[in-house]
């Protein structure tokens, strides 16, 4: 599935309900702020089950199912890194100290970031596959880019 | 600093403000000094009063018959007759002449951070040429289309809430008039001290925010979201599903962006390390190293490690493929472009040219172009050293980490160490563009989440190093008395607030983006589909090609090996 109407429609209605829902927050004091809330709510929940409808339509992606709780994992190690950093600011007074707490939670996220969330998404990579492209013998691929005028 | 304005160019800019309003205020006060020299020399003890003597200035200021001669020396444009009068019988009085004084101060200082502003939003040119001529031809359409939209994207969500999180609290600057409409940040009290966390009011730039200055540091922090928007569409060309694209900008410039400012810049908590717990001048990111590009680069890792590699850029024994971009001169134009902007992202955030500190604009203007310089050159010299060839797109790069590098600390370095920043900015663009791409198997056709990220980061950490202590904006910086003084200059309590800073970047920041598009990945899916990748994002998507002129030669198909 390319780009099509009921993409546009149910942007549309995304950014419709962003709006109203902005509106009753910012004026949520108000009988008439929640009012707006709620309605927002209701259809920025609405857009995004628009949006999962058709999600379908698009087709096969080129990627894999992958290790779902690994990536909740490597996200939760690398928001635990911050929560290091942060106890450390109250753990100790001294600079020093605080300096090696701050450098114990980047590297604590440094691992999710960088060896964890990786191995995740890549662990069933589809170029660790069967070739795409000769599936697809039919798609001209412009690998190396060039550009021939047509005249 | 009078050879550094000469060379600028920014200096014309400087000087034009100055001949358009500072020099009213000079000839409306040269007027009244000639009698009161002469009154001084007099026997008699006592001087004019200031009413007098204004007086005096009116009755010898030029005549409209006068004016209507013309002026052709510019000597008698700009008196005494020029500065309002509360009450027309009584005249131009000393509190006129006061007020007149500090609305020209503010007038200088809006007009140069709107000028300065405009700028970095020209800079979304620069962004969409770099991006695009990176992307191979078939997917210029999507690649342009990206860097168009983001800008809408952005400025919609930054209006109706973003602005609120990340400003609503930041009442209090006085070169802009005060903006004490935004007096509102929601603060939360932990070990008897109080935090900020997010901003209230400004939604819709509605009720008591209708304000001038409001308006004014609306237009430039709005501008600058844009620019953290932008990077991750580099990051994420030729593969981005472009309606996932436009709901996760609107989303970034609506929370993740916002949140981070309001932290640095909005009278967060960030920016009370030093008042609450003594770390320096708390975490101080003059103009964005950390809160637009390391906030962009963050965002632009995560979500270009979920939506996955090209088609062909890995092999399946996990060798990579270069990609070759279709327009290597768009690219370096762009360069130039995000150059050119970047004079106004620097200087400009000073928020003013007519305050305490502010003439330091000059050097931080020369700090900006030496650390582009420095940047070039060291990549330039790492990939002709190490790989044989002066890369172009490399080069261009090099350019872009110096100036996202110096960006942190470009108010508060010196010249010296703004070029070692930039140098090494520019060695470490290279070295981390080989890492994302061969060590953590991340695809990023443009080095965004290295130009940006990994420098945005470094310049974090410069400033907690480099910054020499010179630089005092009214005194105080975050609250704290002093100038900000980095590590080599004496303070190792401001690296830690540096540190604090890029945990807070790497750990939370990227953590929110990446759960963000998680979420959206589930609702709407962030790639395109296997056929739309491989013909080409501009027809299925844009549905019409970027260079309809031209036709694709197929080639032999380079899928994985």
């Amino acid at each position: 599935m390319a780009a099509n109407k009921s993409q546009g429609s149910y942007f549309g209605l995304f950014l419709g309900a962003a709006t109203v829902l902005c509106a009753g927050f910012a004026y949520f004091g108000s009988g008439t702020g929640k009012a707006l809330f709620a309605l927002g709510a209701i259809a920025f929940v609405g857009s995004l089950f628009g949006f999962l409808g058709i999600k379908q339509l698009e087709g096969r992606t080129a990627l894999k199912p992958s290790p779902e709780g690994m990536k909740l994992v490597g996200a939760a190690i690398c928001l635990f890194g911050w929560v290091v950093t942060l106890t450390g600011i109250h753990l100790t007074s001294s600079t020093g100290g605080r300096i090696v707490f701050a450098l114990l939670g980047i590297g604590v996220t440094a691992v999710g970031m960088i060896y964890i969330l990786p191995a995740a998404f890549n662990k069933n990579a589809v170029w660790k596959g069967d070739s795409l492209a000769s599936e697809h013998a039919s798609i001209p691929v412009a690998a190396k880019t060039t550009m021939e005028h047509s005249r | 600093m009078k050879t550094i304005l000469r060379n600028s160019c920014l200096s014309h800019w400087i000087l034009a403000f100055v001949l358009a309003f500072g020099l009213t205020a000079h000839a409306q006060t040269a007027a009244p000094a000639a009698p009161a020299t002469a009154a001084a020399a007099a026997p008699a003890p006592t001087v004019p009063p200031a009413d007098a003597q204004l007086k005096d200035a009116a009755g010898k200021a030029p005549t409209t018959a006068d004016l209507a001669k013309g002026d052709p020396g510019g000597t008698i444009t700009g008196t005494i007759n020029d500065v309002p009068a509360a009450d027309s019988k009584a005249g131009v009085t000393l509190p006129d002449v006061a007020n007149q004084v500090g609305q020209n101060k503010i007038a200088v200082n809006f007009v140069w951070t709107l000028v300065c502003g405009f700028l970095v939003m020209f800079m979304q040119a620069g962004f969409a040429m770099v991006e695009s001529g990176l992307c191979r031809v078939k997917n210029a359409n999507h690649t342009y289309m990206m860097n168009f939209f983001v800008y809408t994207c952005g400025l919609f969500a930054y209006w109706i809430l973003g602005f609120a999180i990340q400003m609503g609290g930041a009442a209090g600057n006085s070169n802009l008039g005060g903006l004490q409409p935004l007096a509102s940040e929601h603060a939360i009290t932990l070990f008897g001290k109080t935090w900020g966390l997010f901003g209230q009011s400004g939604y819709f730039l509605a009720g008591h925010t209708y304000d001038v200055g409001v308006m004014v540091i609306f237009l430039f922090e709005m501008v600058f979201m844009d620019t953290a928007l932008t990077i991750v569409t580099g990051a994420c060309a030729e593969r981005w599903k472009f309606i996932t694209f436009a709901v996760s900008s609107v989303i970034m410039g609506a929370i993740t962006y916002p949140i981070y400012g309001n932290w640095a810049w909005g009278g967060g908590w960030l920016s009370q390390l030093g008042t609450n717990v003594g770390l320096g001048k708390g975490y101080c990111d003059f103009a964005g190293s950390g809160v637009v590009h390391a906030v962009g680069g963050m965002t632009a890792l995560a979500v270009s490690m979920m939506i996955g590699a090209r088609i062909g850029k890995y092999n399946r024994d996990g060798s990579s493929n270069p990609i070759i971009g279709h327009d290597i001169s768009a690219v370096l134009i762009g360069c130039f472009i995000l150059a050119f902007g970047w004079f106004g992202f620097n200087p400009g955030s000073t928020l003013g040219a007519s305050a305490a500190g502010n003439l330091r604009i000059g050097t931080i203007a020369v700090d900006t172009m030496l650390a582009g310089c420095t940047g070039t050159l060291g990549a330039i010299i790492y990939m002709w050293a190490l790989k044989g060839k002066p890369d172009a797109s490399m080069s261009g790069n090099g350019l872009l980490a110096g100036l996202v590098a110096i960006t942190a600390p470009s108010g508060f370095v010196s010249a010296a160490g703004a070029a070692i920043i930039g140098l090494v900015a520019g060695v470490l663009v290279c070295v981390s563009c080989a890492f994302v791409e061969n060590f953590m198997k991340v695809d990023d056709p443009v080095g965004a989440i290295s130009v940006h990220g990994t420098n945005g980061l470094w310049g974090v950490l410069s400033v907690g190093l480099f910054a020499d202590g010179t630089s005092n904006y009214g005194g105080s910086w975050n609250g704290v008395t002093g100038s900000v003084t980095g590590l080599f200059y004496g303070d190792a309590s401001q690296l830690a607030a540096q540190l604090i800073g890029i945990s807070t970047l790497m750990g939370f920041v990227f953590t929110l983006s990446f759960v963000i598009n998680l979420i959206l990945e589930f609702f709407v899916g962030q790639r395109v589909s296997v056929e739309t990748e491989l013909a080409g994002l501009d027809i299925p998507e844009m549905g019409q090609l970027g260079y309809p002129e031209f036709v694709f030669r197929p080639e032999p198909a380079m899928g994985t090996a």
